[in-house]
């Protein structure tokens, strides 16, 4: 029996270890740093003692917490479009009794699995003042050279377009998991019972999947919260993301290691409590079910 | 009559099943178009057919030393994972212990981090303990965002194995590792080449976290970031990132196919 124990342990050491070494100890490393027991370049350098000091000023701070306003609720907003889009045709892959539903859900997923990078390019091709699609529409005489749809790219649009178009594929498939999983004789009973199918759909499917696409949902926020590429490459000032500050105050124009420390750990707590709000949430629902 | 929907409703949705799919296909195929077109610019109208592009990155060797890069990278920190993974995954799968289920938030747990907090955090890490930045510090923080995926894909595998094997094998002789070894271990390895895909392919693409902590050798993303700021450069990266698209295409979806084959074959134990 202890020998049993000494090998779990074994087995579990070096997984462990590698995650505690080179995740949780540098969090804690950052955390260290936004109190400047270590320091780094940094606006309030030098006081070499415990200090709050940056947290207490980012508190204050209309700028920095306006900008995680603004990257919350262009967040919320990719996510909710994204999961309305991938709803409908989740419930059609998974409902309609389609023969070929796993050949069309790989190739609804298939462009999440080609390279993040590359289809920011693409748009960045695309939505450009000389781009693909303002010379299609200078071509075809629709608009003429001298007003191209300027606003296309480096704004805040393009940063949500794309964040939308790159998230779309991944988001379907927890959706269609949770559809998949019904039992469609529910709904054969609750239109026994005389409901209609959106009524049925209202109040029988939908809930059932709710947690499906609160997973989704959360699966989209959490990685475009904090996103910085994207807005970097098609966001131009007006999409700059709180990611982007982060990023910005770690790279070597004016780089403040302690404040940007605080961004990074607000936005890690931020994200840390909805992912436990939302793993108890699923714990209540399965105890409850 | 169709329970979940009316003949209209199937038909709205599937009208909308194939613009969705027109939306998510239309800029890979603009991409598609634009690296065979002879223009420097990525405009209309265009300009007529030419190979050049494949040709000049093919004999860049700046981007040619970038994917040799991330390749060695790739196969460094998937195997890294895998190995991790798999270890894990037996452990959460066979054993019960006291704080398994914190166990498993930790092991998960770098899905939902912010790459952009992880980044930096190991940046500060590598800073403070003076470790220089170089392509291992890219393979660490890669090995580290794989894992939970790895986990992901051996768990519900490792679960469909029955227990009674390995006892069998247990009282026929074999030790622990023995048992592993010969009866788990073939069962589990389609699943674990799916895990290696996944890893390989997540650190081949992976820009936000190696931009921080990447040495002086660039990885093809790190690479493709900085030619994106130069437009001459720009037609070049079309044709790779054409190359790029259909080769993770063709290899992720027959991979697929490959798993689905030999777990039928190897059937469910």
């Amino acid at each position: 029996m202890i020998r049993r124990h000494l090998t779990t342990i074994g087995l579990l050491a070096p997984p462990l270890g590698w995650l505690f070494a080179f995740f949780v100890v540098p969090v804690g490393i950052v955390a260290a740093y936004s109190i400047d027991v270590l320091h780094g370049p940094s606006l309030f350098g030098g006081s070499h003692k415990v200090t709050l000091a940056a947290w207490h000023a980012f508190f204050h701070s209309s700028v920095y917490l306006g900008l995680f306003w603004k990257s919350v609720k262009m967040s919320l907003i990719v996510s909710a479009v994204v999961v309305g889009l991938a709803y409908p045709v989740a419930y059609y892959l998974a409902l309609s009794g389609t023969k070929r539903k796993y050949v069309l859900l790989l190739l609804l997923i298939a462009p999440f699995l080609t390279s993040y990078l590359l289809r920011v390019l693409a748009w960045k091709v695309i939505l450009g003042n000389q781009g693909v699609l303002n010379s299609f529409l200078v071509w075809a005489g629709l608009r003429s050279a001298d007003h191209p749809l300027s606003q296309l790219l480096y704004s805040r649009f393009a940063v949500m377009l794309v964040l939308a178009y790159v998230w779309i594929p991944f988001v379907a498939l927890p959706i269609f998991v949770s559809l998949e999983s019904f039992d469609r004789r529910l709904l054969e009973a609750a239109a026994d019972l005389g409901a209609s199918r959106w009524g049925a759909f209202l109040r029988v499917t939908l809930p059932l999947s709710l947690p499906g696409v609160m997973a989704a949902f959360l699966f989209v926020f959490i990685p475009t919260v904090g996103e910085f590429v994207t807005p970097s490459l098609v966001g131009g000032t007006s999409g700059y993301m709180y990611g982007n500050q982060i990023s910005d105050l770690f790279s070597a124009g004016f780089p403040d290691w302690q404040t940007g420390s605080v961004l990074a750990l607000f936005l890690l707590a931020v994200v840390a409590v909805l992912t436990g709000a939302f793993a108890r949430l699923l714990q209540v629902r399965q105890a409850a079910g | 009559m169709d329970v979940a929907l009316s003949r209209n409703g199937r038909r709205v949705l599937r009208t909308f099943f194939v613009l969705l799919l027109l939306f998510l296909y239309a800029p890979i195929v603009v991409l598609l178009i634009f690296s065979f077109n002879d223009s420097e610019l990525p405009s209309f109208p265009l300009s007529g057919f030419t190979l050049k592009w494949y040709h000049q990155f093919l004999t860049n060797p700046d981007l040619r030393a970038a994917l040799g890069t991330s390749a060695l990278v790739a196969v460094l920190s998937s195997v890294g994972a895998v190995v991790l993974g798999v270890l894990a995954s037996v452990v959460l799968v066979r054993r019960r212990f006291v704080g398994k289920a914190a166990v498993s938030a930790l092991l998960l747990s770098p899905l939902v981090i912010p790459y952009v907090v992880f980044g930096i955090s190991l940046l500060l890490f590598f800073h403070a303990v003076g470790i220089p930045r170089s392509i291992l510090t890219v393979v660490i923080g890669h090995i580290v965002i794989s894992l939970p995926y790895t986990i992901l894909v051996l768990v519900p595998r490792l679960d469909q194995i029955d227990v009674t094997l390995e006892e069998a094998a247990a009282d026929l002789g074999a030790g622990p590792f023995g048992s592993f070894r010969w009866i788990v271990l073939p069962l589990i390895l389609p699943a674990v080449a799916s895990a290696l895909l996944i890893a390989f392919t997540t650190s081949f693409d992976e820009y936000a976290v190696a931009s921080f902590v990447v040495g002086s050798r660039a990885t093809f993303p790190i690479y493709l970031y900085g030619a994106l700021r130069f437009p001459n450069r720009l037609p070049q990266v079309i044709a790779v990132a054409v190359v790029v698209m259909v080769l993770s295409l063709v290899v992720v979806v027959s991979a697929e196919i490959g798993r689905r084959i030999a777990e039928r074959r190897l059937g469910t134990p």
